[in-house]
């Protein structure tokens, strides 16, 4: 199979996913308790105001007419006005995409940098101080709470230190840089912690493999050793587990972009929660698996171009 | 001599002191909000974020003081109220203007003024209700009424009211009222505030640059406002938002947990305010002879609720949960703040032996009775720890139910509880709002307890039509009367707005209505 017929077929398995979020955000949201009319105007509106809301809202209408309006609106590009932001959603989504992506993306950079060298002197040093030190210290990471950390670093490297600012996004490419450095380390820490460990693995159980002691016996440097052949093929199950854990990073923006104050869709979606904006969940459900779809995509891409078998099978 | 020393160092430090409180203009404050605004205009505003930015854009009027009580002259130089009760004649000021320097005019304001009114556009037409028509004048508006209404001069000092540009509305893009505002609510628009809005990025940041024709003046003699810019950072956690004040990124933070107050006030880097307000803290008990289910109600009686009340020991609750910046509420259907408000003392002061006494005749002793809290809030956790204790001394067992806000709405409207968590701040600087909210059967079930009394109910209607004040504060003595001695609430405490300020901020003011104003913050340098 050719690369170009392996996207094509990787993209079309997309749309009956895309579909299936579609049908399940469309009944979990209106499973969710409590009339979202009361919850968009207030408590001390009157039954006439309620009834305009769920008027606007269309929840009058019978459930399957909805999700037909729901399907047909979407498809054609229209997911309605946010109850909250009084403001078109997809306009709302478009604006907050790129603070997301620039984040995750931060977030996956330096998850990579922190873990791989680690995982590699690890691996190398395999059950000696070093390695036990490394897999120690990403153990407290692994287990502590995303937020907590993220006070941690607020308190000690922005607010006392002052080395980095106390949340927000900044206007500029460097300012962004300078702005999402904490949040981006707080959900890298917690991220690298697992991909050091799987690399960590991959990387004993290469350097054991025939071929790498062949290469040794061939008299092959250290360092071409290293990168040509043993992390080619240990970074195989670890692209797959970034890709996985690009889909975590993007859950755990909603309590990163809260402690950290950055304009995200992670905060939007808890915003819109709490209010039952059912418009405004529903786009931002579909925007995240979209997303996820994509990473995914490029995830299967990247392991088909380390490893031909894939795109052959 | 040692006489004239102690004079002239008293003079020297009299000096020091005024020049220290001398305003001085220029800078830019950042401020750190809690949520975003999403529309800021005076009839579509619908949440506090929204509600209590309005005045910094749109000028009212009247205007109502710092105390929140007293009405001044605002847009409108004075007005005249006829001795029947049903004409209103406004005043404008002289010479004000919008921002891009065009003047106000009697057009602008019935304009205004019939926005508000229209059921169609936003929440607050109803406040409005008694209008009857909108003329201008030759300098103002003549309001005629259908009915004299004793809340009017309070409305033209309210949010609502305030005064937007005909000719803007008129150009701007949108197929109705709404999409108007929607689009005004952009750099540019002319306003008659003391601000103007200078760009906004929506749910981070929001910057307000003076208007340099605003009308009111400062201490120094000139114009207000006496900063060049206001500019706000959205930041949702409360953490955050006291770490990026610390850190000096930011002159103020509203919202401060009132946990960290004590904190922050030992910080001689920050000046801790707390702004009186009409927030109180209050839990509807459902009032009816049965509950949702059928089931016979324990709470049905007055006797009942009685017991309840005095079981809960309130100051203990000002401790726990307010960390002693709050107060127990004195009158049951407002704060103390709010005009009309009777002081009757502490309600129900914490009395066990009586507690037990109302319990055991009313057949309380032995009911479980189910709170309803707000998941995720540790006030609430707090409150139903400490009433599971208190309640177990009369013999009442208590379960707790734990939602989030939309589900408690939607409970508190279908009566589907015995007792839940609520809180109230006042929109209008006037007391119907509060009473209708609490006490009147006919428009929300006296805050969805079910409880009915026709004494309070005709009260409420007379007051909403009897313009001589004594009067009116005879009717809502009688009405808070009844409704302290029914109980249909657990009345719990009032809590002031805790905000943080950088020591050099000056002149900042939250209303008890909870509007910011900035039009008289300064920044020493």
């Amino acid at each position: 199979m050719s690369s170009l017929s392996y996207l094509v077929s990787r993209l079309l398995q997309i749309i009956p996913t895309f579909l299936l979020v579609m049908v399940v955000i469309f009944l979990l949201v209106r499973m969710l308790p409590g009339d979202p009319a009361i919850a968009m105007a207030d408590a001390k509106a009157t039954e006439a105001q309620l009834e305009l809301i769920r008027q606007k809202l269309g929840l009058n209408e019978p459930l399957v007419m909805q999700f037909f309006y729901f399907v047909k609106n979407t498809l054609s590009g229209d997911m309605g006005t946010s109850i909250l932001l009084k403001a078109p959603v997809l306009e709302v989504i478009i604006e907050r995409i790129p603070v997301t992506a620039f984040l995750t993306l931060y977030a996956v950079c330096l998850s990579i940098l922190i873990a791989g060298p680690l995982a590699f002197v690890a691996a190398l040093n395999k059950n000696g101080g070093l390695d036990i030190a490394i897999r120690s210290g990403f153990q407290v990471g692994l287990s502590t709470p995303v937020f907590y950390i993220g006070l941690l670093l607020l308190t000690f490297l922005a607010a006392s230190l002052r080395l980095f600012p106390v949340g927000g996004y900044g206007t500029t490419f460097l300012q962004h840089l300078h702005h999402l450095m904490l949040p981006a380390l707080t959900v890298a820490l917690y991220t690298s912690a697992i991909i050091m460990r799987n690399l960590r693995s991959a990387v004993i159980e290469v350097l054991d493999a025939d071929y790498v002691q062949f290469a040794r016996s061939k008299g092959l440097s250290r360092s071409v050793i290293l990168g040509r052949h043993v992390l080619r093929n240990a970074m195989i199950s670890t692209v797959t587990l970034l890709g996985l854990s690009i889909g975590n990073l993007m859950s755990g923006t909603l309590v990163t972009e809260t402690v950290f104050a950055v304009p995200g869709l992670g905060r939007l979606m808890l915003e819109a929660i709490f209010a039952r904006d059912y418009p405004l969940i529903q786009g931002l459900t579909l925007t995240f698996a979209v997303m996820v779809s994509l990473v995914f995509l490029f995830t299967d891409m990247v392991q088909a171009w380390l490893d031909p078998r894939l795109r052959l099978s | 001599m040692k006489t004239l020393l102690i004079a002239a160092l008293a003079g020297v430090s009299m000096l020091a002191i005024n020049s220290a409180q001398a305003v001085e203009r220029g800078g830019t404050l950042t401020f750190a909000r809690y949520d975003d605004s999403n529309l800021v205009d005076p009839v579509y505003a619908d949440r506090n974020p929204d509600i209590w930015m309005v005045t910094n854009l749109y000028d009212t009027l009247l205007r109502t003081k710092a105390d929140g009580k007293t009405i001044v002259p605002g847009l409108a130089s004075g007005y005249e109220v006829s001795a029947d009760g049903k004409t209103i004649s406004i005043t404008l000021r002289d010479g004000i203007k919008f921002s891009d320097g065009s003047a106000i005019t009697p057009a602008d304001v019935k304009f205004s003024l019939e926005r508000a009114t229209n059921p169609d556009f936003g929440p607050w037409s109803g406040l409005l209700g008694s209008v009857e028509s909108i003329t201008e004048t030759d300098n103002g508006v003549t309001l005629a009424m259908k009915n004299p209404d004793p809340t009017i001069i309070s409305i033209l000092a309210t949010f609502n009211t305030a005064i937007v540009s005909k000719a803007a509305f008129e150009a701007a893009p949108g197929a109705n009222d709404q999409e108007k505002a929607t689009a005004l609510f952009a750099p540019g628009t002319p306003v008659s505030g003391p601000f103007t809005l200078k760009d906004r990025t929506r749910g981070s940041t929001m910057t307000f640059s003076a208007n340099p024709h605003y009308w009111r003046q400062g201490e120094d003699g000139k114009p207000l406002p006496y900063l060049d810019e206001v500019s706000f950072v959205v930041i949702p956690d409360d953490a955050t938002r006291i770490l990026k004040l610390q850190a000096g990124e930011v002159n103020g933070a509203e919202f401060v947990p009132f946990s960290r107050v004590a904190e922050l006030k030992a910080d001689p880097a920050i000046n801790m305010e707390l702004y009186p307000s009409t927030r109180i803290i209050y839990s509807p008990i459902n009032s009816r002879e049965t509950r949702a289910d059928g089931s016979p109600n324990p709470m049905a009686t007055k006797e009942a609720r009685q017991a309840l009340n005095y079981a809960i020991n309130k100051d203990a609750l000002v401790q726990l949960i307010t960390h002693g910046t709050g107060k127990s509420m004195t009158s049951p259907l407002m704060a103390s703040t709010t005009q009309l408000a009777h002081d009757g003392g502490p309600l129900y002061p914490y009395d066990v032996a009586k507690a037990k006494e109302l319990a055991a005749a009313s057949g309380l002793e032995g009911a479980e009775i189910t709170l309803t809290t707000l998941a995720g809030s540790s006030d609430d956790a707090t409150l139903f720890a400490a009433i599971q204790q208190m309640w177990g001394a009369i013999g009442v067992n208590v379960k707790v139910e734990q939602v989030d806000n939309p589900t408690r709405g939607a409970k508190n409207r279908s009566g589907e509880f015995d007792i839940h968590t609520y809180g109230w701040v006042n929109d209008v600087n006037d007391p119907a709002q509060v009473a209708g909210w609490l006490g009147y059967y006919p428009t929300r079930k006296a805050v969805g307890t079910g409880w009915n009394n026709a004494e309070f109910n005709s009260l409420f209607e007379a007051s909403n039509t009897e313009i001589d004040p004594e009067k009116r504060s005879e009717q809502y003595k009688r009405m808070q009367e009844i409704y302290a001695d029914a109980a249909p609430l657990l009345f719990l405490y009032e809590t002031p707005f805790a905000v943080a300020l950088s020591a050099n901020v000056n002149g900042y003011l939250q209303t008890p209505l909870g509007n910011n104003e900035f039009s008289s913050a300064w920044i020493a340098k």
